[in-house]
């Protein structure tokens, strides 16, 4: 398939898809349904009386600094657990678990532990992406090819020097991955933690659906779908400059 | 011959000993109101079971997060199988596919409550919600990645309709479409907790937030583990059903 024609009917698709909802829209009503043309209409006032774009901001950056507390966490223990049999031993059965707890099931607990404030909404990110980013770099670590070390211990490299210019290279396109997933599991964890306890822009998806028009709802959840595509399009075009040999890599996230 | 120290067998055992103990330090420095040590949780869960009451809340449980995954599954294999089928289709759909997937499924809460309710329908709707699009990826993976030889060779046999998707593409694609099973029900046991906490509060979710609202952390903790394992053990059970249905499939990759 030519890459004219894909786009031709990725745009269809689309455009199917906005009809499709217009159509129920005006069938169901504002009520249960709002219509595509009504959602983009009200979208201003849905701004406006919800201070959108500043609550967003502000949950953004708190997803932010739990999120890269969980890449640097997630990477640093995933590195030393592929490389050591005694940590991968001693740490795999509570990473195990820690991976398979539901975090949901965490915030009344969390709530409890840290409060209502900044502490709670960036440990529960936190927690949501460091499992994901900590695995897959993980199963990397593991994976570089012990040729490539031997080689490297061939020529003499000291460990420092393997370890920038032999094991880095080789877990970048993991860790690429594993970033990516985690960021997908820690937008879901901050809106979760946001609709709990009412604030930022969970807060706003709460208090739209609460409304008796679905108008500000939907604006709502069309918003932090297009903020959830962007950011992942973002990592994945950084993934594609950086490390275009390895794209293939990419499989792993699906 | 020397038995390594780092074997898992060894070191596993070794690894929840000392996790429990660490685990029962910090308890003892930290306020009971906050944390509470493993010999406190195993009591608790011990007199829970004892009791009656956690094994009636998983019961309980179980119910939304069975009828929501078997429906999500029921009807994501076949639109994937069909789907998956058609090139075109396929990229025409991917977009849109990838951008609802993106919308954190807890944000759909307040619009599952007004076309659901606050019950059984609501959760039902949010585990299928949350399990549906991760089964269906999978299985679309699994359908666009036949090999085209097995195709072409169906066709030159003239294999058609039915016993072509009976034959082929189904026992081809079915490594996928078990991923996508295994993956699906442990997102359906975290929608089945995360629907309790947000839509009426019924269950283990009820459970988490009276023991957490009364500061019975022990408690809390004790439901929270519940959970994980009764994840781990769906997932588990689905892997041993891979083995049993598709055997060929866990003896290549073995």
């Amino acid at each position: 398939m030519s890459r004219g024609k894909a786009w031709a009917l990725r745009l269809a698709g689309i455009a199917v898809f906005v009809l499709g909802w217009e159509i129920a829209g005006r069938i169901f009503g504002d009520a249960l349904f709002a219509p595509f043309s009504a959602v983009i209409a009200g979208f201003p006032a849905t701004v406006r009386d919800y201070h959108l774009f500043a609550e967003l901001a502000g949950s953004l950056r708190q997803l932010l600094l739990g999120y890269l507390l969980g890449c640097i966490v997630g990477i640093v223990l995933g590195i030393m657990m592929g490389r050591s049999a005694l940590l991968d031993g001693l740490l795999q059965p509570w990473v195990s678990m820690m991976f398979v707890t539901s975090i949901a099931s965490l915030v009344p607990l969390f709530i409890i532990t840290f409060g209502f404030g900044l502490m709670f909404r960036v440990t529960i990110v936190f927690m949501a992406a460091v499992w994901y980013v900590l695995l897959v770099t993980y199963h990397g670590a593991r994976s570089v090819s012990p040729d490539l070390l031997q080689t490297a211990r061939a020529f003499e490299s000291s460990r420092l020097q393997t370890f920038f210019k032999v094991m880095l290279p080789a877990l970048y396109p993991y860790i690429l991955v594993g970033m990516r997933i985690g960021l997908a599991h820690a937008i879901r964890a901050m809106v979760i933690a946001e609709m709990y306890v009412i604030v930022g822009f969970g807060g706003v998806v709460y208090n739209a659906g609460v409304e008796i028009s679905t108008v500000s709802l939907l604006g709502a959840l069309l918003t932090i779908m297009l903020v959830g595509v962007a950011l992942n399009e973002a990592l994945k075009w950084f993934a594609h400059r950086t490390a275009p040999w390895y794209s293939e890599r990419q499989q792993l996230s699906n | 011959m020397r038995i390594s120290l780092t074997r898992p067998l060894v070191l596993y055992p070794v690894s929840i000993v000392l996790g429990l103990g660490v685990w029962e330090a910090l308890a003892q420095v930290m306020p009971r109101a906050l944390f509470a040590p493993p010999s406190a949780v195993l009591g608790r869960l011990a007199a829970m079971t004892g009791d009656g009451s956690l094994p009636t809340a998983l019961l309980g449980s179980v119910q939304h997060m069975l009828v929501g995954y078997l429906l999500a599954a029921l009807l994501a294999i076949p639109v994937g199988i069909i789907v998956g089928r058609s090139t075109a289709i396929a990229t025409a759909v991917e977009p849109i596919l990838n951008a609802v997937y993106a919308i954190p499924p807890v944000a759909l809460v307040p619009f599952f409550m007004i076309w659901f309710g606050l019950y059984f329908e609501g959760r039902v709707a949010l585990v299928f919600a949350m399990c549906f699009f991760e089964i269906l990826i999978n299985v679309l993976q699994g359908v666009r990645n036949i090999d085209r030889g097995l195709l072409d060779a169906a066709r030159s046999l003239d294999l058609t309709g039915l016993a072509l998707y009976r034959k082929v593409v189904i026992p081809a694609a079915s490594p996928f479409i078990f991923t996508g099973l295994r993956v699906g029900i442990g997102r359906a046991v975290n929608a089945m907790i995360t629907a309790e906490l947000f839509f009426s509060a019924v269950y283990l979710g009820q459970m988490l937030k009276t023991s957490s609202n009364a500061f019975d952390i022990a408690s809390t903790f004790a439901v929270i583990f519940v959970v994980s394992l009764f994840g781990l053990a769906c997932q588990e059970a689905m892997r041993l059903a891979e083995r049993v249905v598709i055997p060929w499939h866990h003896e290549s990759t073995a």
